[in-house]
Parts: C-alpha cells; structure tokens; sequence
C-alpha cells in the first residue's frame, strides 16, 4: 500500500572538514560534491525502484479485508522492494536488461604498481582472485610475477582471451564465469552463471574454508562497480559480519579500487563529522583499512556490458580519484558479545542513529531499547548530551555490547526479527 | 517517553516556524506604495483599527525610531530618514496595504525609483532597503504578537473586502446599520452585477491545469467547512473563510460552495449580520450566488421574521438571476424544519405560493435492451422470493441489527480455548484493568491538550484538525484508542497504516445517520414485501418498493481527502503513544516504579527508506497474552447483518441501516469512479442496484455441525491440511524469544557456526509468525460463526470498479477458503424435487475434483458406487474411514456428504427440505467470454460453448497442442524439445492458461510453468529455465491457434487502451448493463505530512490531476474488460434467477443455488450468456470510446487521437461460431 519515510534532512546537510592525516594529493579535487554525497551514493535506480513499490493501492480494502492484528508481517505487507541488480530474483533478465558500465586497468604501469603493491618482494606463489580483470592487464602482470591467479569474469566478451591467456601459464590462471560483486543472491531463484554462489563457486576452485582465526586464505583484487559502490559495500560487510558468503571460508583479504569519496567515508570518525556514517562504523569495526595507492580514474578504461570500450562523458568522474584499499577483516571480531548471530541488531543500531546524526544519542536509544536509556549512558559513560556524530566505532561496539548484555531487564532490544531490515 | 518527547519537540518546532511570509509581504507593500496608505487605511474596518490602536502600535514606533537612529549613527543622508520616518506612518496599516492588488503597489514602486537618479542615491536606496528588510522581519514579529493576542480574543467575523467599492458599501452599511436594515442592504448588494473577473472564475474549473493542483487543498478546505458545521464551530469557519478570503492567494481556494455552507450555518442560527458578512464576501469574489445562497438567506429572514418587502425583492432579484423559485424546494436538500422557515418567507411575499411536491422521481427506466424484460410491468409469470420469516420476527431483526449499529461495535467471545483461571491469569486481568482505567482518564487529557493546542491553530487560520476531533466524542475516540491499543499485534504496526485506518474510521462513524424513527417506519413497510406472511399490492423489486415508499436521500457528504484521513490518524496514534504508559515493574521486576511508555516508535530499513512502526512493548504483549481475555471486538460494518440490508437505491445508499456504504469500491481515495456514477442518469444503474440488492437479501446460516467438527480441531491441534490453522503452541518455538540460545554466546563455537543457529532461528520465528496470522485469521471468522450460530443473517453486497460483486463484511463470508464456504448454508430450505438429489451427488462428486471429463450421468454413478464411503463420512467424520479428506475441497465435500446422507435416509427424499447451496462453475470463464467475443468455433469448443457429450477441459487441450509442437521440434533436433518429452501435463499449463485471459505476461507465464517444473521430481533441474522459456512459448502459441479472435481481441483492447492513455485520459467504458467503469491508475502523486513524531511521506496512484499511468491502463484495459463482461452476465442471471422465484449467489463464476433449482439456474444462465453476447458489445465499446475520447474538437488534430481513431474503427471481425449453441451446451457451468 504504502510506506513511508523518516524525514532525513540531516543527510544532506553535510559539513566539509579536512580529514586529518589524509593526504594530500587526496585533497587534490574540489570538495563540492561532498554535499550531496548521501544521493550519490543511493544511486539512480535504487531511487526509481524504490517509488515504484510506493504506490498508495488497494489499501484499504485489503486493509478490511484482513483483521487488525492479524495482518501478515511487514515484510509480506509490502511488496518487498526489488533487491538490486544482483539480488534479484531472475538473474538472468535483471542482467540482461541493464547496461552497466564497468571500471578495468587498462595501463600496464597502473598494473605494474599494484604488483610492486601486493606482491612486494615476495617470490613465493601467492594466489589471487582477481574480480572482473577484463582485458587481463593485471592479470598478465600478476602472473609475470609468479602469483597464482582465479581471474571471475561476469563478462563473457573477455573470456576466450583470458582463457587464452591462461593457456600460455600453465595452470596459474583459472578462468571463471562469475560475478564476484554478485555472488551469493539475496532471495535464491535459479542461478545462471555470472550469477553463482560462493559454495558452487569455491567447491569448484576447490578451496576449502578455514578457521577464522586462521590468516586469509586468499586476496580478492577488484574494482568496486561504480555505479552502486555502497550497494557492494553494504553487501560485503553484511556477508562479513554474518559470516557468509566468501567469509565462511575465513578472513578473506579484500584490494579494492573505490572513489575517493567513498574511501573518505569509511574511513571517517568524529573528526570529520560531515563524512562519518553507518558504513564508516561497520568498515572500521570490522576491518582494518588501509590506504595503499591512490589513481585517476584516467588511468582505467570504461567498457559497456558488452564490451565496448566506453568513453567517458562526465568530465566529474574523469577528475575523480580512485583508491585502493585493502580491507582485512580483525581477527577478533567475533571473540566479543557481538556475534553473527546478533549482528543484525547492530546494523539495526546504526543505521537507526545515522538516520539522524545530529541528534543526541539518548533520542535514539528511546527508540532503539526499552531499557532506560540514562542507565546505558552511565554505564558507557557518556554524558546525556552526546550525539551520535561525536560516537567513534569503538564506542557504538560499547554500547551494543552493553545493552546486549544487560542482566536486569528481560527485554532488551525493541528491534525483531520482524523487522529484519532490507540492506540494498 | 523520551522518544515521544523528541517528536513533540519537532513538532513545537515546525510550529513556531509556521506563519512566515505573508506579514512581511503585506508590510512591503505597504511601504513601497506610500502614496496609497491613506486612502487604504479608511477602507479597513472598524474593528482592526481598534485593534491596531492598542499598545502594539507604541512599542512598533518604538523600535523603528530605534532603527532610524541607527541609520542616522551610519551615516546615511537625511533624505532616507526621512523616507522612513514616512514609512513609519505607513506602517500604520501595513495590514491593509496588503488588500491593494500588487500591481498598483508595484506601480507605486516604479515611480519612487526615478526621483533618486544619482549613483549614490541608487546606494542608499539599496543600503536602505537592506535596513528595511531586517524592520519588516522585526515588525512582522510584533505583528504577530499583536494579531495572536487579539485572536485570543476574539474570531475574525468582518471580512475585508478586495473591492473598494463594495468595502466602503459594507462599511457604510454597518454605520448606518441602525437606520436602514440590513436586508435593504442585501437586496442592493443583490443588484450588483457581479465583477468584471467573475467570468474568468466561472470558467476557471474547465481549465485542468493549475486549478487541479488546487483541487486537494479546496477538498481539505470544504470538509474542514463541512467539519466545522457538523460540530457547531461555525464561528470558527466563519473565521477561516474571512482569513482566507483576506488574502489573495488564499482567496482562489474559496468556492462557492463553501461560502454557501457558511451561510447556511448562519441562516439556521437565524444570525443575519454573518450571513450579510458572507454575503459581502461572495460578491467580493466575485461569484454569482446560486439556489442555495438564495435558499439560505431566504431561511434566515424567515427565521427573523422579516418583512415582506425585503423578501420580495430578494425573490425578484432572483428570477432576474435566472433562477426558479421552485427551483429552491426541489433542487437544494433541505431538511423539514429548514423547509417550513423558507416557506414561511416566502409566503410573506407570496401568500398563495404552494411548494412543489417532494420531488416525484419521473417513470425512469432503464433503457438497456438486456434488461427489458425485467423491467417489463404487469408480468403474470413473475413470482419473487419471499424469506421464510414473518413480519414480525423480521421486525424484531431490524431492531436487534439498529441496536448493534448503533453500538458502532460489536463484542464478540473468542473460540479460543477457555484457560485456566490460574492466580496468575487472574492477576493479569486484574493489571491489566487497572492499566486501562488509567489510560482512559491519560487519554482524555491529552485528548484535550490536543484539541486546545488544535483549537489554536485554528484560530491562527490555519486549517487544524480541530474540528474533525470534534466529531466523536471524548469517550467515542478514548474508546476507539483503547481497542486500537488491544489489537496491536506483537511485532508492531507501520504508523502510516495505523493512521490511516483510525482515520478512517472517525470519518466511517461520524457518518452514521440519525432519522431513526423514519428509517424504522419505512424499514417496517419495506418488510411487507419480503416476508412470509404480508401482501404487496403489485410485485416488484425491492428497489422499486423503496423508492415507492418515500422521498429519496439527502446527497452523501464527500469522503475526505487522503491527506487528512491520516493526518488525522496520525494525530490520534501521537495522543495514544503519549498517554499509554506502564509501571516499568512489568518488564522488569526489580526495576523501581516508574513509568515506562507502552508503545514505541521505532524504524523498520527497507534499503534506503525508513518505515517507522509503533511497537508494543514486550512486556505488554506478554501480559496480553496471560490475561488470555475472550473477547473480540469488531466495527458493526465488518459483521455481517441481522436484518435484511436496505436496498440499494443509489450509488451510497444501500447495504447498513446507519452507516453509510459505497456501492462501488474502488482503490482508497479515488473519486473519479464516485464522480462517474454521480453523473449517470440514475436508470442506467438499475441493473447493478437490483443485482446487488438481491445478492445481499439471500438470508444465511451456520452449518452447526461443521463447525463444532471445525471448532474441534481448532482448540485442539489444528489440522493444516485441513484448512484448520494450529494454535502457537504448536509452532517451532526458538528457546529464549530473540535471545541468543546457550551455545550462541560461547566463544569455542565458531562464528559459521553461529550464522547457522541465527538463520535456524529466523527460520523458525518466520514460520511462527505465518502461522500466528493464519491462526488469527481463522479465529476471527470461527468467532463469528460462532456468534452468529442459530441466527440468520444476512451479509450485503457492494462491487469493485468493474462490477465484479463482494460481500462487504470481510471476515465471514462465501468468498473465502473451502472452510469459510462450508460453515455457510442457506437459511431458507427447499424440498429436493425430484432431481435435487442428482445434483446434490453431481456437485459432491465435482467437490472432490475427481472425475472432471465425465458425464454428468457418470459422475452420479461414482456416486452412487462411492455411496458408503459418504455415508461413513457423514456418520463418522473423524473416527470412520475418512474418506472425505481426500477431495480437492474436504469441508464442503464433507457437508454434502452430510446433506446426501439425510436425504437419502429421509422417507421421501424428494420432499427432503435442503438448505445446501449447490454451485455451478464455469469452465474458465474469461476464455468463454473471449471466445464468444471472437465467435471461436475451435476456443468455444474447448470452453464448453458447444453442445457436445462430454466436458471439455481447455487445459489438457492446449497441453495437448503444446504437445504437438514440442513433437515437431523435439524432430527437428531442438535439446530442450527432447528434454520435455514425457513431462507436458495438464496440470503444467493449467495456471498460465487460466491467468493468459487475465493479462500474464510471458514473463509471469515462464514463472508459473518454472514453479510446477521444479515440482516434478524427475525433472532435469538443470533444464528448468530454459524448459520454462520454451513452454510458455508454446502456449502462447497454442492459445494463439485455438483462440485466434481471443488474441485479437487482446491486442485490440490494449492497443486502444495504450492510445487513450497518451492521450491523457483513463480509459473508460460503460458494461452492457449500463455501470460506468473508469480505471484508477495514475503516476504516482506524493503525499507528504509532516511534523509530530515522524514525517509521513506516501504515495497515491488515484490523483487525477496526474497524467494515466500508461502501463497499468494498457495492461489493466483487458482483464477488467473481461471481468466487467462476467460481472454483467452475473448480474443479469441473478435478477432473471430472482425473477423465477430462486434463491441465488455468486462468487464470481461460480453460481450457487438450491439443488432443486439447479436445472432452471443452469438454463437461465445460458439464456443470459447468449443474450450477452448477442448485443455488438465490441461495437459499441468501439463507438463508445469514439465519443469519448476523439469527439473533443479541440484534441482532434493531435497525432494520438488520429491514431486511436483508426484503431478503434478496427474493430476485430468476428468468426463463424453460432452463440445459440450456448443454449444446449450441458457442459457450459457445470
């Protein structure tokens, strides 16, 4: 029938502050575009999906139709939103019916760089799962230096090259018809290549899980879509935090290209407030982040789905620097209160207290926990004005772990099940 | 409570930010356009002058010396304090500058600019003006301390008027109010040729554009008017009027009608000086008053007693109007009362006036060549059913339905399982009593700082929502809270939906009408037709017998507007989250006693958006569910009637005794459907009244038997094979609610392992929740029939936009599972007859859906063969061989069963009296409806129009196609041809087949046949999408070659429908038995209401003034073309059926009557469907859209009008099947 929307006039008005201990050829473009960053990053056709289940239909009349308090949970109440690209239920058409624009390393220098990165001195045979290498620049420079590599392709246009390249390497490459960024579909349909999960996928590969506190069992190297960044990001924490997906096979090492706007966001705190959100938290909670390189986006070329070589029109994105960040997720993440069993209720947390950041965190604990919200800020000793921008990650993980395992009351989230919220 | 606190705090907010702009406009322009301030001032009124005197002024003058001195301290030359030492004087009556039209005050503008030539001028100027903005924000402030003080006070009442001419004529006039009365004033002011710009006005409402988007806040404005009279707040309408009407912008929301139910407010208080005001304000807009501005101020001097003079000349005036002065007893509702003070001041002036009589509805008659016969007079053949109850009992019926409307709800006791009365039930019930008596007396105080706080508002001008908290009273609203609290389920509601409804039902309950007596009277009359021992003079239908019987009714009062229905609600859920609290000792047992909220109000994400829900706290719903309390409660409108409904006579009168009911129900908010059936001459709804009326006049029962075996197993265990939900207690049941089970907070268990046990625990908790509202589902309607055991009732009809029938109480009724329709039976028997018995053996043999491609004759041997088995069934339902629990619908299976085993063993089963409905389906009856559309000999051979020996099933025959295809390819080497060899079925294509005629896209089809692909087992998985992808093509293509006019006629509906939605309308058509039918579906509009505890942003698709949302119109054009077909073949089977005397419903195509009747039903229905379709219903569905949509002169030339005109002339040709066939064809319901 309908829904509805909290009013978030808090996002757009963003604060720009210098992040301290950035570099300073990061600061290299205008900060203008960081007003609006909370749009950017919803992306166009998340919006339009969104309006189009909004609809105010037969409401009342299934409103009559069904008793009070009878009335199918939310979740069947509202036709669920169309999960994004990836998450959809028929893969297939959902990938057919999109042109979507795709990032690769096109320069042998930019290649030779992030070899010298990761690879260092080491001589050893590394492997790598190299994520939409496309026309195989990386690919070839990685293998040149003794690494193993799985190259996943979601683009059937590059495969016979890099299963040719693969040829001359004798069994280093392996080359996979799959989308990295889409693995593991939220609501499974039937899944037709790109489109796999992470257990066809590593069964496959033949890599068998490892322990978490085991190091990572393998690199991932790529290039976050660019259209929906947030959307992928989203997804990876929420695999990593729930401990699906490639992290049941352990703590999987993640080299990612992203925008430059969006490596600020994660990897903002209370120092520069206007970037600071829920994402930040989860990423830094849940990795540590490092900044290994920074390139124009000059130096990568654009391909349409299929194939073709794209120019690129917004002169805003050719001026856009792109990071690469390596993610690697804490080996004690999971050794404290918070589990993948209760993680949701922490992304619940979060993404309740960013909704309104500039509010005090004592208004959002009203509506987060019926436990006395003056007890839980004695007990993280915060005074009752704080506000949610001035929380670092460290202190909303206190926080969690304190109402979580507050012995006196019976109750101690209002969130459930039922409320299971819809990331992306 | 804090969280509450927070949403208050943001809403004091958005108060205090509300009434920006329009002071500071009105104070520039004042001070722009010096020259006109003198002149200006004389025409405000009195009564702000007065106002403007007191200490407000001082302390203005005050601050602007201040200012000046400031200026001076600046530096600026002399000449620009000067300047603003004369706009201090200005200031004086910035209020009333702000009436001068603002190009007068631009001119004044223009002039002043010149006189400062000089480069530095130009400097001060702009300095000045910056120094003058930052005055006007300060003088605005005060300002408005000022006005707020006053308004205080008092309620605006003088109007102040934009044309000068007629101001100083009011001013005059209220001077010399002593000498000459007001009513000289009225006749003069009557003479005054309405203003020049009037015309542009009368002509604004055929100009769409910009008036529509004015179209929603004139809807707010008129119900809050109409609010304001219904709760007698007038003077505050009053009030809004003036304020609007003072402000230009505001003034173009201001209609006619709205200054005309203000005066009619005044002209019942007899308060002739208002009225004047009103008055005054109408011929300053403009306006041209009508019959009932005339009818109210003819009323309020017969109310005062006026002489005749002043009466005679308004009445002159009148007829120099052009209006007819009998025009005002027939054309403007009155009430009786309201009709003896207009009479009375017209007879002062014209002794020997007799009023027309109360309208006499002339002989209308349905023109509609379908409906001729019935409506045909002085039939001898004609025998109409009576009920089987005495006059009496059926008054006594009535009554008990009026005490339960009256009532506005209905309590009923649960089939719940009675618990235990253990001390800690006890104590339960006991705390939770003493919680609601003091949430009563919470919520009758925030109740009442809401209204204040409303109230305020309103008297800011603003439109408040203070009237419509008016409506009900205090105790009324406390109460609804109360239950709406009780109902919350557990896991919260979305706030939006929560507001929505409650608004809804305020708006549903101020409705109720109030003529009792003169309902009870006609009711009483009405009986005399359809009980068992009274006589009527002439038969007719109950319709008719109504109208004969009195006046019609008063006009219905327009629904509100979307916006304010849950602006509303909203409002009414803030009181309830504030004043619900608990002592905190509930949820947490060692916690000191303070109170904690009962609801909260929390966020649910789905992506990006936010949906706030109320929630109850957990501890609430615990002790909800220890209190274990046994009773439900319902509105009096979702139980079905006591009594036989009223007929329909209109589109909003029928159905409830009190509450209003809409004939047509159509997507929430929607008018245009209301707007159409309005404008239809009320003849050419005949048909649809008569059906209606008649479906819902059929008395009905509880099947005892039924359900005490259903009621069995539902206290038990549930049966969920059966239909029989499971009680909670039954389901899987995580350990410790939400939290973590033992090994969840051990560190040794990996985290995969943890990802494990939480989606085991949401799988749990999910089928938990589906089987919680299955279970609640069930209980409402075993609560029901419970209630309604050993009682007849009766459950009303109404219908969708496309005429397609429903019952209107939602939870018990014939529409609903195999369950709901077999606790049902007829109240009224029938002996078997001599072939009752054969069908009542047919239709259980068609129950257990068995036996579907034999004869008739064939399917009563099975029955016969099976006879012990459904006497064992009957006997022993849970303990015997049970055989009744394998038929494809068990619970009516097994009451037939029950009605053959007594008919049987009765000692002459043709006297047998039943009370079983028998039904008769049609055999996919959209395709019957395409195929005779498109006379498709091969499609209406396969739908069973053809005579023929044995059933035909459509499905197996395009199975069987697809199977030929499948053949051919699978030769020529095609993979997944081969693969499906073997595995084409019926039952594979039976749902695409069934939904094509509906609309189904590939794209759906391929889904549906994936789904029943993956059910066979042996199915190469691998191969399903692609097997998918292939067979919903050839099934297409196999429809597309049996049903080749079917397919045509498709494209041709919706390629009509694509051109007339790009020309910008919403497709529209008229049934064959004359409904209007209009589709709702718009691009989305955006509703957003702010403030309070959060900001509800929704979306309505029934926005007229949007563009038609192409898609839906082309895709929706089809299948409610069809449905409309089938609702008017419905309709005409019901009323011929009635004619003959028979008892008869539907549920869409599937027909129900006794089983003695079945022959005659099953006859008349093929009679109807060739009358149906012998009318040219394409060809005039062509000419129809011809004239609606390409007659328009003006849209003519554009290039989509051309092109749906030649579309629309294609009509598809028709094949050669011969319709009369129908006639003999056994097959066709069965």
């Amino acid at each position: 029938m309908a829904r509805e929307e909290a009013q978030r006039t808090d996002d757009h008005r963003v604060r720009v502050q210098t992040p301290p201990g950035w570099s300073v050829s990061l600061l290299g473009r205008p900060l203008t575009v960081l007003g609006r960053l909370r749009r950017d990053g919803n992306g166009s056709d998340g919006k339009r999906k969104m309006e189009r289940s909004f609809a105010l239909k037969s409401g009342a009349v299934r409103w009559m139709d069904v008793p009070a308090g009878n009335r199918r949970g939310l979740s069947d109440y509202y036709p669920h939103l169309m999960p994004s690209v990836g998450f959809g239920k028929s893969s297939s058409r959902v990938y057919r019916c999109r042109s979507e624009t795709k990032r690769y390393i096109t320069s042998p220098r930019v290649a030779e760089t992030l070899v010298r990165i990761l690879r260092g001195k080491r001589k050893s045979c590394q492997l790598f799962l190299e994520c939409n290498p496309g026309p195989g620049i990386l690919t070839r420079a990685l293998l040149e230096s003794g690494a193993k590599v799985i190259a996943l392709e979601s683009d059937k246009t590059f495969i016979p090259q890099l299963k040719s390249l693969g040829k001359k390497v004798n069994g280093r490459l392996e080359v996979v018809y799959c989308d990295f960024f889409k693995l593991d579909p939220r609501s499974r349909g039937i899944l037709t290549p790109p489109i796999m999960t992470s257990d066809m996928l590593f069964q496959y590969l033949g890599i068998e899980a490892q322990p978490w506190s085991k190091g990572a069992p393998l690199k991932a190297i790529g290039i976050l879509p660019p259209k929906n960044e947030r959307n992928a990001l989203w997804k990876l924490l929420h695999d990593l935090y729930s401990c699906t997906s490639v992290y049941k096979y352990g703590r999987v090492e993640l080299n990612l290209f992203i925008t430059e706007k969006e490596c600020r966001k994660i990897m903002a705190n209370p120092q520069n407030p206007g970037l600071y959100q829920a994402l930040s938290v989860l990423c830094q909670i849940a990795c540590g982040i490092k900044l290994l390189h920074t390139e124009s986006c000059l130096s990568f070329g654009t391909y349409t789905a299929n194939g073709q070589l794209a120019k690129q029109k917004h002169r805003e994105s050719l001026e856009q620097n792109l990071c690469f960040i390596q993610l690697t997720p804490h080996k004690d993440l999971f050794t404290g209160t918070l589990t993948p069993f209760n993680y949701d209720v922490f992304f619940h947390m979060l993404r309740q207290c960013f909704m309104k950041r500039g509010a005090k965190l004592i208004d959002h604990l009203h509506s987060l926990s019926p436990i006395d919200a003056m007890h839980i800020l004695k007990q993280i000793k915060k005074n009752k004005d704080v506000k949610v921008i001035d929380m670092y990650p460290e202190d909303f993980q206190h926080l969690f772990e304190t109402i979580e395992c507050y012995k006196d009351d019976n109750y101690k989230w209002l969130y459930d099940d039922f409320m299971e919220d819809v990331i992306i | 409570m804090s969280a509450v606190r927070w949403g208050r705090g943001a809403a004091g907010f958005g108060r205090a930010l509300w009434p920006a702009g329009a002071p500071g406009l009105l104070a520039e322009e004042g001070a722009l356009g010096g020259v006109w301030g003198r002149k200006r001032s004389s025409t405000a009124s009195p009564c702000e002058q007065d106002r403007r005197k007191d200490w407000g002024h001082a302390e203005l003058l005050e601050v602007l010396k201040a200012r000046v001195r400031q200026l001076q301290a600046e530096g600026v030359a002399e000449v620009t304090v000067k300047r603003v030492a004369k706009r201090v004087a200005v200031a004086r009556a910035p209020e009333a500058g702000g009436a001068q039209p603002p190009r007068q005050a631009q001119a004044g503008a223009e002039g002043a600019a010149p006189m400062l030539s000089s480069r530095w001028a130009q400097k001060l100027d702009d300095d000045q003006r910056l120094m003058e903005r930052r005055k006007q924000r300060l003088e605005g402030k005060l300002q408005k301390h000022v006005e707020k003080v006053a308004w205080q006070k008092q309620l605006r009442s003088e109007p102040r008027l934009l044309s000068r001419k007629l101001a100083s004529q009011l001013q005059h006039w209220e001077q010399g109010a002593p000498r000459s009365p007001w009513e000289e004033q009225l006749a003069q002011l009557l003479q005054e040729a309405p203003q020049g710009w009037s015309g542009e006005a009368a002509a604004a409402p055929a100009d769409r554009g910009p008036e529509s988007r004015l179209e929603g806040q004139r809807q707010r404005l008129l119900s809050f008017f109409e609010c304001c009279l219904l709760t007698g707040n007038l003077p505050l309408a009053h009030h809004l009027l003036v304020t609007h009407h003072s402000k230009s912008q505001q003034q173009r929301l201001l209609t006619l009608s709205m200054y005309n139910m203000v005066m009619l407010g005044w002209a019942r208080q007899g308060s002739f000086k208002e009225l004047m005001y009103v008055f005054f304000m109408l011929k300053d807009a403009g306006l041209a008053p009508d019959l009932r501005s005339y009818a109210a101020a003819l009323q309020c001097m017969g109310r005062l007693d006026q002489d005749a003079g002043t009466i005679r000349r308004c009445l002159k005036q009148m007829a120099q109007d052009g209006l007819q002065l009998q025009g005002l007893f027939t054309a403007v509702p009155l009430s009786a009362e309201e009709r003896a003070e207009l009479l009375r001041a017209v007879r002062k002036a014209k002794p020997a006036f007799t009023p027309p009589r109360p309208p006499v509805p002339p002989p209308q008659v349905n023109t509609s060549p379908l409906l001729r016969e019935i409506y045909a007079k002085q039939d001898p053949t004609v025998s109409y059913p009576r009920l089987h109850l005495s006059l009496k009992e059926l008054q006594g019926l009535f009554r008990q339905q009026l005490r339960v409307e009256m009532a506005t709800t209905v309590t009923v006791e649960s089939v719940e399982k009675v618990p235990l009365l253990t001390k800690e039930v006890l104590h339960a019930r006991k705390t939770l009593a003493g919680l609601r008596t003091r949430w009563r007396t919470a919520l009758y105080r925030e109740l009442q700082e809401t209204k204040e706080s409303e109230a305020h508002a309103a008297r800011e001008g603003r439109l408040s929502l203070f009237p419509y908290l008016c409506l009900l009273s205090e105790k009324e609203i406390v109460g609804l809270l109360l239950q709406t609290l009780q109902a919350l389920p557990a896991q919260g509601e979305s706030l939006l939906f929560l507001a929505h409804e409650l608004g809804l039902r305020v708006f549903k309950r101020k409705q109720l009408r109030n003529e009792v007596q003169e309902l009870e009277q006609r009711y009483s009359k009405y009986l005399h037709l359809l009980a068992s021992d009274t006589q009527v003079a002439e038969p007719c239908l109950p319709r008719q017998h109504w109208e004969a019987l009195g006046a019609p009714e008063a006009p219905h009062e327009q629904p509100w507007p979307v916006s304010v229905v849950v602006q509303l609600g909203k409002q009414l859920a803030e009181v309830l989250v504030r004043a619900a609290q608990m002592p905190s000792s509930l949820a947490a047992p060692r916690s000191p006693g303070t109170l904690i909220p009962v609801l909260y109000h929390v966020y649910s994400f789905r992506s990006f958006r936010q949906i706030g829900i109320l929630k109850p706290h957990p501890a609430f719903t615990q002790l909800l569910e220890t209190a274990a309390e046994r009773t439900l409660t319902f509105e009096s409108t979702d139980v079905p009637m006591l009594c036989p409904p009223l007929p329909w006579t209109s589109p909003h009168s029928g159905a409830f005794l009190l509450s209003p009911t809409k004939m047509m129900r159509s997507v929430e908010g929607s008018q245009q459907h209301q707007l159409l059936l309005e404008r239809c001459p009320p003849a050419e709804l005949h048909g649809a009244l008569d059906a209606l009326t008649q479906l819902g006049n059929c008395a009905w029962r509880v099947n005892g038997r039924i359900l005490d075996l259903v009621l069995e197993l539902f206290t038990d265990k549930g049966c969920p094979r059966l239909g029989v939900p499971a009680p909670p207690s039954e389901a899987p049941r995580p350990p410790e609610g939400r939290q973590a089970p033992k090994g969840c907070l051990l560190p040794e268990v990996s985290p995969a392992e943890k990802a494990e046990m939480r989606r085991e625990l949401a799988r749990r908790l999910k089928v938990a929740r589906e089987m919680q509202s299955l279970r609640a589902d069930a209980l409402y309607r075993l609560s029901l029939a419970q209630h309604l055991r050993h009682r007849v009732f009766w459950l009303p009809h109404n219908m969708d936009f496309r005429g397609r029938t429903y019952p209107c109480s939602p939870h018990f009724n014939h529409l609903g599972s195999d369950l709901a329709r077999a606790l049902l039976e007829f109240a009224q028997g029938r002996p078997l007859g001599p072939h009752g018995l054969n069908w009542l053996k047919i239709h259980l043999v068609n129950l257990t859906g068995l036996k579907k491609r034999e004869s008739l004759q064939a399917r009563r041997d099975y029955a016969d063969e099976l006879m012990e088995d459904i006497l064992d069934s009957a006997d022993r339902p849970m303990t015997g061989r049970k055989w009744w629990m394998e038929a494809d619908e068990p619970w009516q299976a097994l009451a037939c069963c029950m009605e053959v085993a007594q008919a049987v063993r009765a000692p002459d089963p043709t006297a047998y009296v039943s009370h079983f409905p028998v039904h008769q389906d049609g055999s996919c009856n959209g395709l019957q409806h395409y195929a005779a559309l498109g006379r498709d000999s091969v499609g209406a051979a396969s739908v069973n129009l053809l005579p023929l020996d044995l059933p035909q099933d459509v499905y197996s025959e395009v199975a069987a196609q697809v199977e030929v295809f499948r053949r051919q390819d699978a030769e020529q080497g095609v993979r997944v041809a081969q693969v499906l060899e073997g595995f084409i079925s019926r039952k594979v294509v039976k749902q695409t087949v069934m939904t094509v005629v509906y609309g189904v896209t590939r794209y759906g089809g391929r889904l549906q046949i994936e789904k029943r692909l993956r059910e066979i087992h042996d199915f190469p998985q691998d191969f399903v999408w692609e097997a998918s992808h292939y067979l919903v093509r050839q099934v297409f293509n196999s429809l597309q070659e049996m049903f080749s006019g079917t397919r045509s006629i498709q494209r041709w509906l919706t390629e009509s429908a694509r051109l007339i939605s790009h020309t910008g309308s919403a497709v529209e058509w008229v049934t064959p038995l004359g409904i209007p039918v209009i589709q709702p579906y718009h691009r989305d509009s955006k509703v957003m209401i702010k403030g309070g505890l959060q900001s509800l942003t929704f979306s309505s698709s029934v926005d007229t003034s949007q563009k038609p949302n192409t898609l839906k119109q082309k895709n929706g054009f089809p299948p409610n073309f069809i449905h409309s077909l089938d609702s008017s073949h419905m309709m005409l089977t019901a009323l011929h059926c009635y004619r003959k005397g028979l008892t008869f419903v539907s549920v869409h195509d599937c027909f129900w009557t006794h089983a003695a009747d079945v022959a005659v039903m099953n006859q008349v229905c093929r009679e109807q469907f060739v009358r149906l379709h012998s009318q040219p219903i394409l060809h005039n569905l062509s000419r129809f859209l011809i004239k609606r949509f390409c007659s328009d002169p003006r849209t003519s030339k554009s290039i989509w009008v051309s092109r749906l005109m030649d579309t629309l002339l294609s009509v598809p040709k028709a094949g050669t099947f011969n319709l009369e066939q129908v006639k003999h064809s056994t097959y066709f319901f069965s």
